[in-house]
């Protein structure tokens, strides 16, 4: 069942009274419980797919419809997890997460709220530390409390820009398998929309990979991943279908900048 | 400043040789001023009235140097212990040139420049009227300044949110903002009922536009970042404005509020100058009419004190408010 369907969407921000175009006629479909991933150079305009998305901004053309239905601004049935910035710093850990639901759930009451909050503390692993203001946490906790506030709110949608960016390779990867983690195990998957530049990340985590292409020409090639799931991290580097789905994939990204360079 | 590092070093770390008893015993430069400073107190100088006064003075030093062993013996760190010391020998010499300048040496004018001992007497024996001075006086700056609160920063959360607002009150308060206040007053006084109003009024304006212009300028360029990550969360206007935004730019609203609160205490005591009859502004202008000069040091030292008091009250505050900023 289609969830999410980008129809003709393009993006453009006005600067000294010339349109600059970021992306143009993108078209785009994913599924009720899919793992998608967009990966690209940097200023191809993925992180503007997710803003569009997410309704902080509106496309100039084109309409991205939820469910059959054109989406006007943010929504609740769509969470978003920044690479930075998710989390106020003025909030502990745990109202930042309350915060949420109470957007959410205003007539709730505060003892409920904080037992779902509690409750996805500890599935983010993080129980103890819920009373820290986010500057006192290291970056991947911070994720860790953003990714278990999405989580909490429990929307169909999760957009995700380069979460795992900023945090160190030995936390991304823990990141990464409480994120498969947390999407197995709900009563329903969520469907996802993940941004990253890092190809590894894409074949591990994805069902399907959208490959952009540098410069506002759109989408470049979307690839199925059919590795099964729950996917092994170390077993499955050592396969020969990974390997060349990697170089498939890294061809994909290269071609544009020997382009860009001959150019 | 050499010469204090060096006793302060010499004492922390005792060292062999020639050294005198005075670094080895555990007194530091701030001691070594006290005892320099009481003795330079006990000695008869060229004004009588000094010797009169004497024990005022001694106790005056007693108090700083007790308050100053007190802290050394309740804080533990380094950094603290020292500048505390610092502040202490500052104080010292500080009364040190006065009292030589006056009673020992005679340098300054006996009208105009009362001994630091008559000081003390009257700082004591005015007390009361000071603390009467004090409650009429909190009672204009209280009203003034936290009706300047009340009304600046939710004001200027909701203009500088509105980009159209906001474009049609930011020339205002340019135009508006500098003026000095005090200009204000000649008006006040004959346009509002009461001495009281007027008073209220002036200080009102002297902190709304710190407050106002702080905060609107805070709000307008509020990190897109925070206004993102609320969205994404689909919180309405009002959680957005008085949740987000207000605690987001707290430190710009705090440090609006505490140059709000220094030209509120400036117009304070301007505007008891003028027209007032009783406060602490009027308490020094009173008696510099009567060229009681012992008075009016006095009433300018617990001004002094009075300021201190505050900013350090308001200093907990704003440790507090941005308790999640360390």
């Amino acid at each position: 069942m289609e969830k999410i369907r980008l129809d003709n969407v393009s993006f453009a921000y006005s600067q000294q009274k010339s349109m600059i175009p970021v992306i143009s006629g993108v078209d785009l479909s994913v599924a009720a419980g899919e793992f998608v991933t967009i990966i690209g150079p940097s200023g191809c305009g993925k992180s503007t797919i997710l803003s569009l998305l997410s309704g902080l901004n509106s496309p100039s053309e084109g309409d991205i419809l939820i469910d059959g239905e054109a989406i006007r601004g943010t929504g609740t049935e769509r969470g978003v997890v920044f690479q930075h910035y998710s989390l106020f710093p003025w909030m502990s850990a745990r109202k930042n997460i309350i915060f949420g639901l109470r957007q959410l759930k205003p007539r709730r009451s505060h003892k409920e709220l904080a037992e779902i909050t509690d409750r996805y503390l500890s599935l983010v692993g993080l129980d103890d530390v819920g009373d820290k203001y986010p500057n006192q946490l290291s970056g991947g906790m911070q994720q860790r409390v953003a990714i278990a506030r999405a989580f909490a709110m429990d929307s169909d949608i999760l957009l995700m820009d380069e979460p795992f960016s900023a945090v160190d390779a030995k936390n991304k990867m823990g990141l990464q398998g409480l994120l498969l983690d947390l999407w197995n195990s709900g009563p329903r998957k969520k469907t996802v929309v993940f941004i990253t530049h890092d190809v590894d990340e894409a074949i591990l985590l994805s069902d399907r990979i959208v490959v952009m292409s540098a410069c506002t020409k759109g989408i470049k090639e979307i690839i199925r991943v059919n590795f099964n799931r729950p996917r092994n991290r170390s077993a499955l580097i050592k396969t020969p279908e990974y390997a060349a789905m990697r170089h498939m994939l890294i061809n994909l990204l290269f071609d544009d900048l020997i382009e860009e360079v001959a150019v | 400043m050499n010469t204090l590092c060096r006793a302060e070093k010499a004492t922390d770390t005792p060292q062999k040789g020639f050294h005198t008893i005075a670094l080895r015993l555990p007194l530091r430069l701030a001691d070594i001023l006290f005892i320099s400073a009481m003795v330079l107190a006990a000695l008869p100088g060229k004004r009588t009235m000094a010797f009169e006064y004497r024990g005022y003075l001694m106790g005056l030093l007693g108090l700083i140097e007790l308050l100053y062993w007190l802290h050394q013996t309740m804080h533990k760190e380094p950094v603290r212990k020292k500048s505390s010391g610092d502040i202490a020998a500052v104080m010292f010499t500080g009364i040190i040139v006065w009292e030589l300048m006056t009673s020992h040496l005679d340098l300054l004018q006996h009208l105009l420049f009362p001994v630091p001992g008559k000081v003390v007497a009257v700082f004591i024996s005015e007390l009361p009227v000071f603390a009467r001075c004090l409650v009429s006086s909190l009672g204009l700056l209280g009203a003034g300044y936290l009706l300047a609160l009340i009304t600046a920063i939710p004001l200027a959360l909701i203009i500088g949110w509105r980009k159209r607002l906001f474009a049609a009150v930011n020339p205002l308060t340019k135009v508006l903002g500098p003026i000095p206040p005090i200009v204000y007053i000649p008006y006040a006084i004959v346009i509002l009922p009461t001495f009281k109003c007027a008073s209220i009024f002036i200080i009102f304006i002297g902190a709304f536009w710190p407050i106002f212009i702080g905060t609107l300028n805070a709000t307008f360029n509020v990190d897109r970042h925070l206004i993102d990550s609320a969205r994404v969360l689909n919180v309405s206007e009002k959680t957005m404005l008085f949740e987000i935004i207000l605690p987001g730019i707290m430190p710009a609203i705090i440090s609006g509020a505490t140059l709000g609160l220094v030209f509120s205490f400036i117009l304070l005591t301007a505007a008891e100058m003028i027209g007032a009859s009783s406060g602490l502004g009027w308490y020094v202008k009173y008696f510099s009419d009567f060229a009681d000069y012992p008075r009016v040091v006095a009433g300018i030292l617990f001004i002094g004190c009075v300021v201190t008091a505050i900013t350090g009250c308001f200093e907990r505050v704003e440790r507090r408010l941005l308790s999640w900023k360390n």
